[in-house]
């Protein structure tokens, strides 16, 4: 949910089974959004989705954010918290973006020891995702989804996997996506996202900001038919469209999920 | 093989650098351009009326140059950009726009005034207290200012600029730059961040108060802002409005 929805949610009190907002929006000590947010969660589940922590990064992992992630998440007591499988940020400079790991051993120990400390700090699991990539590493010998299911393995955590970074990142590099799938174990899947890329580049950019592609809605149903019913959400940061937009586009995430539970049956 | 941390290095100059050639930089300006776009965006949500003042292509170079002059040093985009009006003051493209630094320090008090801590203040509280001090000893005390408060004083009508470029501003947008100095206090009423124009007096005086002092020194500064400063109506002003939380030094 981002803030030009708040007032639509809080008037209309749609038919939504939980919402998602991004951490550190809500990192605020107080006022008016805090108070928003407040009242949404009196009747609605939330979950946390950061996008700052640098789980990946080699500079030490900033306890100051973790202290402000845990503080929010003993005022939501969200469903979920997530973060990324990225970095953000090197000798104390942050670019508040999404960048891309290399896939080495040693970039699986540091990110998993990273991961292991923020749960211990936060005392509970938390989910990562995998995010969409535009250019791969020489020295990366792992496949991505390899080192995605192995951290889970190794920490505990779980995953929130994107379907659509996996499409996106199977067209940028030439990876299967189907094995990608395949490569996850069901039980460490906790939450899955969905949202549109922009392929007017060089190669396909996850801007968050158009409707899923038919093709992602398919390796999307695929998803499903490995994962079981897991709550989805709708990604939509950029070039934000009506509520009304974004129900449409849950409601066909529902409708697969509900198809999936007809064929459990 | 690169290391790890070598890896983030190199890839933090590329992104650093200026765009190049070539196919592996042109995958790297992916993600230079996505950087950018971030914080141009991130900036001009808070910086929104110095937006409007410059235009976006030129509103978009100062948020580049600020942003490789002034690192982030966090993960919450929503707290980066703070010094931008500093920024701004020793911006060479923007030397003929004097009042532009005060109109984003403006901007940036009441981006954080929106995030200031929430305060229990209750105005009949606070006059009960003042009631139990014996006269002697009122001077020592202080207030504790609403976390929300923020003091500005500009010598431009910056509240003015800052009020015709609001969405909702109608009518006349001519703006009188020989008005006198504004002194603005911003600060959340009733969970909306309100920016009022205060006078010389009621500024020194919360300055002074903000700064920790007691009454005795505010009130001397009070009065050497404004001659006829007027203390008994400025603190009842003051703690109807919710800008004192608490007394200080009980």
């Amino acid at each position: 949910m981002r803030a030009p929805h708040v007032g639509t949610v809080l008037a209309e009190r749609p038919p939504v089974p939980w919402f998602e907002v991004h951490s550190e929006n809500y990192f605020a000590d107080g006022g008016p959004a805090m108070a928003a947010l407040d009242r949404i969660r009196a009747d609605y589940p939330i979950s946390l989705h950061g996008v700052g922590l640098s789980l990946g990064s080699t500079d030490p992992l900033d306890t100051g954010h973790l202290a402000k992630l845990a503080r929010l998440a003993n005022r939501v007591e969200p469903a979920r918290i997530s973060e990324h499988l990225c970095w953000s940020s090197v000798n104390g400079r942050h670019f508040n973006d999404l960048l891309p790991l290399p896939y080495t051993p040693e970039a699986l120990d540091h990110v998993c020891a990273r991961v292991s400390a923020a749960q211990d700090y936060l005392r509970r699991e938390i989910l990562v995702e995998n995010v969409s990539s535009y250019l791969t590493f020489p020295e990366s010998t792992i496949p991505e989804c390899e080192f995605v299911a192995a951290v889970a393995a190794r920490t505990g955590c779980r995953l929130l996997v994107d379907v659509n970074n996996i499409y996106v990142n199977a067209r940028n590099h030439g990876i299967d996506a189907d094995a990608y799938l395949a490569a996850i174990p069901p039980a460490m899947v906790a939450e899955i996202h969905l949202a549109g890329f922009d392929a007017s580049g060089p190669c396909l950019v996850d801007t968050h900001g158009a409707p899923v592609a038919p093709e992602v809605w398919s390796l999307y149903e695929r998803a499903l038919e490995r994962y079981g019913r897991v709550p989805t959400l709708i990604e939509w940061d950029t070039d934000i469209p009506d509520f009304a937009v974004l129900q449409r586009e849950a409601a066909t995430a529902q409708s697969y999920l509900d198809a999936c539970l007809a064929v459990a049956a | 093989m690169p290391s790890l941390r070598e890896r983030q290095t190199r890839f933090a100059s590329a992104l650093l650098a200026g765009d190049d050639n070539g196919d592996r930089n042109e995958r790297i300006a992916i993600y230079r351009n996505s950087v950018r776009a971030n914080y141009r965006k991130a900036l001009g949500a808070t910086y929104r009326v110095v937006s409007l003042l410059v235009g976006e292509p030129f509103f978009h170079a100062a948020a580049d140059a600020y942003v490789h002059a002034t690192a982030s040093t966090g993960g919450d985009l929503n707290v980066y950009g703070g010094s931008f009006g500093e920024f701004l003051a020793t911006y060479p493209h923007a030397q003929d726009l004097p009042y532009l630094p005060d109109v984003a320090r403006l901007e940036w008090a009441i981006d954080g005034a929106g995030r200031a801590a929430d305060a229990d203040s209750s105005p009949e509280a606070i006059v009960d207290a003042l009631a139990k001090i014996p006269a002697e000893r009122i001077t020592a005390l202080g207030f504790a200012l609403d976390p929300s408060c923020r003091l500005l004083r500009s010598p431009y009508p910056v509240l003015r600029i800052w009020q015709v470029h609001q969405p909702d501003f109608a009518g006349d947008m001519v703006v009188a730059f020989d008005a006198p100095a504004d002194h603005l206090r911003v600060c959340r009423e009733g969970g909306v961040v309100v920016v009022e124009r205060v006078t010389p007096g009621d500024f020194a005086l919360l300055q002074s108060l903000a700064d920790g002092g007691d009454l005795a020194t505010a009130l001397d500064a009070a009065v050497a802002a404004e001659a006829d400063f007027d203390l008994g109506s400025s603190l009842r002003k003051c703690i109807a409005n919710r800008t004192f939380t608490e007394l200080r030094g009980e």
